[in-house]
């Protein structure tokens, strides 16, 4: 499939180059989880050192083609720019993707041998292969634990629209010729099974379930899992032939699943239906955007209440909603309307409500959402065993894993060094 | 459906419509073309230079070449062109069509000979062919007829007056202006020469001796000829502020009438031309990037510029600035300070930094409000962090002895 947006041509790339003012202590660099140098990088695209702005990245971030692609700028480094006091912010994803998509991963790599102690790495996604390459500068040698495909997310899920298969795997492969001692192909439960051969343990096993819709008729044939379609849709297999398709949710696997569907089949009606308003959708902008050009529609203020249907879906009743006051997310909170009740036709449910953790590693305390708790700097309640990542946080993004998985990195050699050599 | 401002005025003795001239140029080197920019309301039309026939002209191509960034390609044009290639004939012939169909406009021609009798004879036959003017070409930076190869007439300053006799004898009452170059030791001293030899004008000045660059991957130079190179003649905004110099050093120190060219990109460039001494205007490399039509916004820009400031005729703007120029040592010694204005600024930070690393230490920067802070005791006043500052937050004062003024020093825009 065809990526929808395209690469900064030679020209654009410069025009948008000469515009930042290259602050000096510059905001967006702080900004970004990562801390990518972003002045750098784009005083380097000015003077046609695509080269040297590629190393500038690729030393402060190792999934710099993911997020070139699909970071979310208006989070992070975009927000804070002094340009926007000015005019509008540098296009500052748009520059570093430039360089991704003109430039071959450097390989003009100094590595110190790597001669100190095994690392389990239990997890092969951003924050996992984040941290397996920071140890690995720092001589140690990470041993990454993944059934899947490596890449987490971006490689199993996440559209090919926007992040096309084969930028995902040259990445990921990159990361595991240079930097990954050895992959084992095996999923660990516990910390008990990584015994005395590892100096220490980081888990980054991500979200890997998703929550229930709790409502009739939920088990009804034509009731679907968004990200079960995602990685089928990422995979290359073909989705279940519906026309008309409701999905529920208002986040960003909501409104990617939807996309994808809409991708799929141009004629098959596709609807977000979400209970709250278009302000308060928490997927990016870039990803509405997006959805909105391939035709996907938007239900809103729709409290899903029942899925009606005899084997198979028939349609959904949702509740008209009007928004009160902000609730614990910071968003207005959707009220039912009394009598507000309608019907809205459909053959297919996707719920896209949200991602919940798993329950292995018993050894580790959890809050009351599953997640791992952990110190300031990613260590668990067992010595030794740190996390991180989306399995941390919640559903969060690629470069806050990245800095997850560094941070843990420094810690593990802090850990195993007592402050020496970090 | 607005009045028009009135924009014209005699210069030497030729009646002007408005003060913008078409250089001895591309833009002047066929009939059509020259015809164009006339039609568009240009004031007048200096033909691109002519010799007397016999004279090979071996033009070489690609002749252009430029520097600049991506959104602002043309900073600087250079060319390796020649004068005209067409046949001093066919210039009669031009001249003569030409006045018939622009009566009101300045028809002039530009001319360049070895001898003297090739300079008398051009001058002549031009006359003839009824010219309003008539400009000598001594500073082709490609180099001048009959003097050592790559040399200017105008870097010889016995050279200069000489040929400027010969030309002044031949034409008589018809006005005739030197074209001189900025590249020699000391411009008064070519300036006195060329009164000396009885000239009517200076055209201050010309194209500039450059090399535009270099392809580091083949070290051939721009514009490359199969990757051989020359050096080209600069024009555009980059040498404006050479020309600017040209003109002022010499309408300070000789009593001489001056046409201005070199750089001028836009009416204010023309108004500071003007300002240091000039009477007039020539563009070139400004209608060869964007057309004719930019005498549009050149005359309406110009116009209302004049009657803001209140002028009643362009040569009210003539000289404006001389007495403000001065040397070095004859200026004041005001003790002034960088000053903030807060709601201006954006944070950026360009001006700590430039001030760390290239002015005084004078600037702290608080990084949590993001914020310069100017250190009056260390502060020397340079004005180094008023030219980096993107959005012009940064004013020089001085605080008046004494009493609680402050005076603040004229900024940049």
């Amino acid at each position: 499939m065809e990526e929808i947006e395209k690469t900064f041509s030679e020209e654009q790339a410069e025009i948008e180059a000469e515009r930042c003012l290259y602050c000096y202590d510059a905001p967006c660099e702080a900004a970004c989880p990562a801390h990518v140098p972003i002045t750098e990088f784009i005083q380097s695209i000015r003077t046609s050192n695509l080269k040297g702005a590629r190393e500038i990245i690729q030393e402060a971030h190792p999934l710099i083609e993911t997020c070139g692609r699909i970071c979310p700028e208006e989070s992070f480094c975009q927000s804070v720019c002094t340009r926007i006091k000015m005019d509008t912010p540098i296009k500052i994803r748009e520059l570093h993707r430039y360089i991704t998509d003109n430039t071959d991963p450097s390989k003009n790599l100094e590595l110190v041998p790597a001669t100190k102690e095994r690392i389990a790495i239990v997890g092969g996604g951003p924050a996992g292969l984040a941290c397996a390459r920071e140890l690995r500068r720092f001589g140690y040698l990470p041993v990454v634990f993944e059934k899947k495909q490596l890449g987490g997310i971006p490689a199993n899920e996440i559209s090919a629209t926007r992040l096309p298969e084969e930028i995902e795997k040259k990445e990921a492969r990159f990361i595991h010729q240079n930097f990954v001692s050895e992959i084992k192909d095996a999923t660990i439960k516990s910390v008990g099974e990584l015994n005395k051969e590892y100096g220490a343990i980081f888990i980054a096993t991500g979200l890997s379930d998703e929550l229930d819709l709790d409502i009739p008729g939920n088990n009804l044939d034509g009731v679907y899992y968004s990200r079960e379609l995602l990685k089928r849709a990422k995979s290359g297999t073909k989705l279940p032939h519906f026309k008309r398709v409701g999905v529920i949710g208002g986040g960003n696997v909501a409104v990617e699943v939807a996309s994808v569907l809409k991708i799929e089949d141009p004629l098959r009606d596709v609807e977000v239906i979400y209970r709250r308003g278009i302000k308060e959708l928490k997927a990016f902008k870039k990803e509405i955007e997006e959805a909105i050009e391939v035709g996907v529609t938007f239900q809103f203020l729709a409290i899903p209440k029942e899925i009606k249907g005899d084997k198979r879906v028939e349609g959904l009743v949702v509740t008209r909603a009007h928004l009160d006051e902000k609730d614990v997310s910071g968003r207005r909170h959707p009220v039912p309307v009394p009598n507000s009740d309608f019907i809205i036709p459909l053959d297919a449910v996707v719920i896209a409500i949200g991602q919940k953790a798993d329950v292995y590693f018993p050894e580790v305390k959890r809050d009351e959402k599953g997640l791992i708790k952990v110190s300031d700097g990613l260590m668990t309640n067992v010595k030794g065993v740190f996390a991180g990542g989306d399995i941390v946080r919640g559903a969060s993004t690629v470069v806050e894993c990245v800095a997850d998985g560094k941070k843990a990195a420094q810690s593990i050699v802090e850990y195993l060094e007592g402050g020496k050599n970090v | 459906m607005y009045k028009k401002i009135d924009l014209s005025m005699k210069f030497l003795g030729i009646c002007l419509e408005n003060p913008f001239i078409l250089s001895a140029a591309p833009s002047t080197d066929e009939f059509d073309i020259a015809y164009n920019g006339l039609k568009a309301g240009w004031g007048g039309v200096i033909l691109k230079t002519t010799s007397v026939e016999g004279n090979p002209v071996p033009l070489k191509y690609p002749m252009m070449s430029s520097f600049g960034s991506m959104s602002r390609k043309v900073i600087g044009l250079g060319n390796i062109d020649l004068i005209s290639e067409h046949h001093i004939d066919e210039i009669e012939k031009r001249v003569k069509t030409l006045r018939e169909v622009f009566p009101e406009k300045m028809i002039a021609a530009s001319i360049m000979g070895a001898k003297k009798e090739d300079w008398q004879t051009l001058v002549w036959r031009l006359k003839k062919a009824g010219v309003d003017l008539i400009e000598c070409s001594f500073s082709c930076p490609q180099g001048s007829m009959g003097e050592e190869s790559g040399r200017m007439l105008a870097q010889s300053v016995e050279a200069t007056e000489k040929v400027a006799r010969w030309v002044k004898e031949a034409a008589e009452d018809t006005p005739v202006l030197i074209k001189i170059t900025p590249q020699v030791t000391d411009i008064v001293e070519v300036a006195k020469a060329v009164k000396r030899g009885g000239a009517d004008g200076i055209t201050a000045s010309n194209t500039i001796p450059s090399l535009l660059g270099l392809d580091i991957d083949t070290f051939e130079p721009y514009p490359s000829l199969f990757g051989k190179g020359a050096y080209s003649g600069l024009s555009g905004p980059a040498i404006k502020p050479i020309t600017l110099r040209t003109i002022a050093e010499i309408a300070k120190n000789v009593d001489i009438t001056i046409s201005g060219n070199g750089g001028a990109f836009n009416w204010r460039d023309a108004v500071e031309f003007m300002a240091v001494g000039a009477s007039n205007v020539q563009f070139c490399t400004l209608p060869m990037h964007y057309g004719f039509r930019t005498i549009e916004d050149l005359k309406s820009g110009f116009a209302h510029y004049l009657s803001d400031i209140g002028f009643n005729s362009p040569l009210d703007v003539v000289g404006k600035a001389l007495p403000n120029i001065k040397s070095q040592d004859e200026l004041p010694s005001p003790k002034t300070r960088a000053e903030l204005v807060e709601e201006k600024c954006v944070g950026c930070g360009l001006c700590y930094s430039a001030c760390y690393d290239g002015g005084h230490m004078a600037i702290d920067w608080d990084s949590e409000k993001r914020l310069p802070h100017f250190d009056d005791e260390k502060c020397v006043g340079c004005a180094m962090c008023m030219q980096v500052c993107p959005v012009d937050a940064i004013k020089m004062n001085e605080k008046i002895d004494g009493s609680n003024s402050v005076h603040y020093f004229v900024e940049k825009r």
